[in-house]
C-alpha cells in the first residue's frame, strides 16, 4: 500500500545513499527520518569514487548529499546519475547556501534542499521527492505502453490490409478459370446434357461469378489506403462533378435529380473521395423509392471540421441497422431484391476514417436517409500521424 | 482547350482533306475527349518534348496515342518517330504511323525504329472512316497505355 | 501480305492459352496459331532452333509476362534487342495489371499491352479485339 511514508515501491522501508563527510551528520539525518517514521537503511560515502561504486551496484530511493565535501561536489552526483541513467530524487542537506546558489542547484537537477540547521524538513522533502519520482515513473510506464500498442497496432493492420490485398488478389487467378469453363460449360452444353446437369452448371457459374464479386469487392475495401494516399488540396465540387459523371448512365436512366450547395477545398485523396461520394450517391440512387429520387449534398463548418450531408428520399434505414450497415459484407436485404455485396459503405467508412472523420446515418424507414460525415479542416495532420505509426513499424521490422 | 491539358490523340497531320477526315471519324465514334492536331514534323517534336511553343507541357503528360503521317513538312515522320523512340522520356508514347504511303520501306523502316503499329490509309472514304475508327477503338479502349507520373500509377493500382 | 495470319500464343496457362486459340481460330480471317508454354520455348520458336527448326515466322507474337523458364519480360528484352526480330509486334496479353509491368514492358519496346479480363466474355472481346486490329487493319512486316 503507497502512502506518505513510503518509498518508490510502496514498502515504508528507504533505502538511501548519504554523501556526507561528517559521520555525525549523516547520523543526525537518518535519526530525523526514522523519527518520522521512516525505515532507513543507509550508506554513507564521502568520495567521488564511492559514490559511482554505490549507484552503480545499488538501486536506491534517494540521495542526501553534502554541497561540498573535500574531495567532491555534492552537484557532480547529478552528472553521475544522468551517465547511469538513473532516475533517483537526490536532495541537497548542506550549511548555508545563498538563495541565489540553491536555485541554481534545483535547477541543475537537485530535487529539493534542506538547511542542515532546518533538518525538520527533512521528511518532508523526502516524502516529495518520492511521491514526485513515482509519478513520474508511471507516466513514463504508461506512455511506453501506449506507444508499444500503437506500434502493434499499426503492424497488425499492415498485416491485415497485406494479407487481404494478397488473398484476393492471389485468388482471382484460379477462380477466373472456374468462372470462366463453367461458364463456357453453360453456354455450349445447354440442352445437351440433362436438365439437372444444366441446373448444377447453373449453380457452379453462379457461385463462381458471385466469388468473383466478392473478391472484386474486397480487393477495392483492401486498397484503400494501401498506396500511400497522396493529399492534396482538392475542390470537392470537381470531385462531386466526377462522381457524378461517372454514375451518369444510371442517374440519367432513373431519372434521378441531384442538387448541392457549394463544396469547400480540403486537404485529401482525390480518388478516395471520389469514390466515397460515388458509393454514397449510387446507394440513394440504388435504395430509391417509389418517387423520383432526389439527392441532395451540402457541406457546412462545424468548429474545426466540415460536416458533410448527402441527402435522399430513398426506403430509409430502421434504427437498429444504422450501425450495421457500415460493416463489410453487411447487407440488409435479399440479392434479388438488391444487388451488390454490401462493401460500398464499408469503404466509404474506411476512407472518412483514414481522413480523420466519422460517418453515419440520419434515417427513418420509409422516410429517406441523410448520410453525413466530417473531415478535420486540418486532415493533413492525421495523414501524418498514420504515416508515422507506419514509419514506426517499418524501422523497428527493419532493426529485426 | 489549351495545349496543357492532358491529350488523347495527337494528330500530326499535314494533308488538309485527310486531317478533316481523321478528325471527324474520331469524333463520331466519341473514342477521345482531346484531341490535338499539328501540322508539321517540328511541332510534333515540340509537343511531345515540351519544348518551343509547348515549353508548358510535362512529360508526366504525354498524348495516350500519337497518330503520325510519315509525309510531314519540316520534319518527316520517321524522323520524328526515331526521336521519340530514342529518348527515354518519349520512348514509351504508342505511336501508330497513319500514312498513305505502300512502300514496303516505309513499313519495315517504321517497325524496326519502334513505331507500335502502322497503318496504311486507304483511298476509299468509307474504309478510312473505318480504319480511323478501329485504330481510335484499339488503341483508346483495348490497349493499356503506360503511366508515366508515379502518382497515376498509384491512382490505377487502386481503382477497382 | 500471306492469306494465312500466323500467331505465336505464349501463355503457360493451358486453359487460357485454350480460350485465346478458340477465339483466334474461330475468327473470319483463317488464322494458324502455335502456342508454347514459356519463353525458351519462345526464343527457339522465333529463332527456329530445336525441335523448332521447322517453325515459320509469326505475323504477330501474342505473349503473356509470367511464364517459367525465361520470363515474359526476357522475351520481350531479347526480341527487341535483336534485329532478326525486332519489327515483330508483340502484343503483351496479360493478367497483370500492375502499371509498373505496362511502364517496364513499353520501355523494353512492346508494341501494345492488354490486360486480361476476369470475365469471360470480355475475355473473348478482348482478344477479338486484338486480332480484329492487327490483321484487319493494320500493316505487319512480311
Amino acid at each position: 500500500m503507497t502512502g506518505p511514508l513510503t518509498n518508490v515501491s510502496g514498502s515504508g522501508h528507504l533505502r538511501l545513499l548519504i554523501i556526507e563527510d561528517v559521520p555525525s551528520d549523516a547520523e543526525i539525518e537518518i535519526a530525523e527520518l526514522r523519527h518520522k517514521g521512516f525505515e532507513v537503511a543507509a550508506d554513507v560515502v564521502d568520495s567521488e569514487d564511492s559514490v559511482r561504486e554505490r549507484l552503480a551496484h545499488t538501486k536506491y530511493d534517494a540521495i542526501l548529499a553534502d554541497y561540498s565535501l573535500p574531495s567532491f561536489r555534492g552537484m557532480e552526483t547529478i552528472g553521475i546519475l544522468r551517465q547511469l541513467n538513473l532516475d533517483t530524487p537526490m536532495i541537497l542537506v548542506t550549511g548555508a547556501l545563498s538563495s541565489e546558489t540553491a536555485v541554481e542547484c534545483l535547477k541543475q537537477g537537485a530535487t529539493d534542499y534542506v538547511l542542515k540547521d532546518h533538518l525538520a524538513r527533512l521528511p518532508v522533502a523526502v516524502r516529495r521527492a518520492l511521491d514526485e519520482t513515482r509519478l513520474r515513473q508511471e507516466r513514463a510506464r504508461a506512455q511506453q505502453q501506449l506507444a508499444e500498442k500503437v506500434e502493434e497496432l499499426a503492424r497488425s493492420n499492415c498485416d491485415l490490409e497485406q494479407f487481404a490485398y494478397v488473398a484476393s488478389h492471389d485468388l482471382q487467378e484460379p477462380l477466373r478459370m472456374v468462372a470462366a469453363y463453367t461458364q463456357l460449360l453453360a453456354e455450349r452444353y445447354r440442352g445437351k446434357l440433362d436438365e439437372t446437369a444444366d441446373r448444377y452448371i447453373g449453380y457452379a457459374v453462379e457461385g463462381a461469378t458471385r466469388m468473383q464479386g466478392l473478391l472484386e469487392d474486397l480487393l477495392a475495401f483492401s486498397r484503400v489506403g494501401r498506396n500511400g494516399d497522396s493529399h492534396v488540396l482538392i475542390d470537392l465540387n470537381v470531385v462531386v462533378e466526377e462522381a457524378i459523371k461517372n454514375l451518369t448512365i444510371a442517374l440519367r436512366d432513373q431519372g434521378v435529380i441531384v442538387t448541392r450547395n457549394p463544396l469547400p477545398t480540403i486537404h485529401a485523396d482525390h480518388f478516395q473521395l471520389v469514390q466515397l461520394f460515388q458509393n454514397l450517391i449510387a446507394n440513394a440512387v440504388k435504395f430509391r423509392g417509389k418517387v423520383i429520387p432526389r439527392i441532395s449534398i451540402s457541406a457546412e463548418r462545424d468548429g474545426e471540421d466540415w460536416a458533410f450531408s448527402v441527402s435522399d428520399n430513398g426506403i430509409g434505414i430502421a434504427p437498429e441497422h444504422k450501425d450495421l450497415i457500415f460493416k463489410i459484407f453487411q447487407r440488409l436485404h435479399t440479392r434479388a431484391e438488391y444487388p451488390g455485396n454490401g462493401v460500398g459503405l464499408a469503404i466509404c467508412k474506411k476512407i472518412v476514417e483514414h481522413h480523420g472523420g466519422r460517418i453515419w446515418v440520419e434515417s427513418e424507414l420509409g422516410r429517406g436517409s441523410t448520410f453525413r460525415f466530417t473531415f478535420p479542416a486540418a486532415a493533413a495532420d492525421r495523414a501524418d500521424k498514420k504515416e508515422q505509426a507506419h514509419e514506426l513499424y517499418a524501422q523497428n521490422s527493419a532493426g529485426r | 482547350m489549351t495545349a496543357n491539358s492532358s491529350v488523347d490523340i495527337l494528330l500530326v497531320e499535314d494533308n488538309p482533306d485527310d486531317l478533316e477526315l481523321t478528325l471527324h471519324a474520331l469524333r463520331r465514334e466519341h473514342l477521345a475527349n482531346n484531341i490535338f492536331t499539328v501540322r508539321d514534323g517540328e511541332e510534333a517534336i515540340d509537343f511531345l518534348f515540351c519544348s518551343g511553343n509547348f515549353k508548358d507541357r510535362s512529360f508526366d503528360h504525354p498524348p495516350r496515342v500519337v497518330l503520325l503521317d510519315l509525309k510531314l513538312p519540316k520534319l518527316n515522320g520517321l524522323e520524328v518517330l526515331k526521336r521519340l523512340k530514342d529518348d527515354p522520356r518519349t520512348r514509351s508514347v504508342p505511336v501508330v504511323i497513319l500514312t498513305s504511303s505502300k512502300e514496303e520501306s516505309d513499313l519495315v523502316a517504321s517497325y524496326n525504329l519502334g513505331a507500335n503499329s502502322y497503318v496504311q490509309k486507304p483511298v476509299d472514304f468509307d474504309r478510312f472512316r473505318d480504319i480511323v475508327k478501329n485504330t481510335g477503338l484499339y488503341w483508346m479502349v483495348t490497349n493499356q497505355r503506360p503511366l508515366a507520373n508515379p502518382a497515376q500509377a498509384a491512382k490505377a493500382a487502386g481503382k477497382p | 501480305m500471306s492469306s494465312t495470319h500466323r500467331i505465336l500464343l505464349v501463355d503457360d496457362n493451358p486453359a487460357d492459352a485454350n480460350l485465346t486459340s478458340e477465339v483466334l481460330a474461330t475468327s473470319e480471317r483463317p488464322a494458324q496459331v502455335n502456342t508454347v508454354e514459356d519463353g525458351e520455348q519462345a526464343l527457339q520458336f522465333l529463332h527456329r532452333t530445336g525441335k523448332y527448326a521447322e517453325a515459320t515466322r509469326p505475323d504477330l507474337i501474342i505473349l503473356d509476362l509470367n511464364l517459367p523458364r525465361k520470363d515474359g519480360r526476357a522475351v520481350l528484352a531479347e526480341v527487341k534487342a535483336d534485329p532478326e526480330l525486332n519489327e515483330l509486334p508483340v502484343v503483351i496479353f496479360t493478367t497483370s495489371h500492375s502499371p509498373r509491368d505496362v511502364a517496364r514492358c513499353y520501355e523494353l519496346g512492346a508494341n501494345s499491352y492488354v490486360s486480361k479480363p476476369g470475365n469471360l466474355g470480355q475475355f473473348f472481346s478482348a482478344v477479338r479485339s486484338i486480332e480484329n486490329f492487327w490483321f484487319g487493319f493494320a500493316s505487319l512486316p512480311n
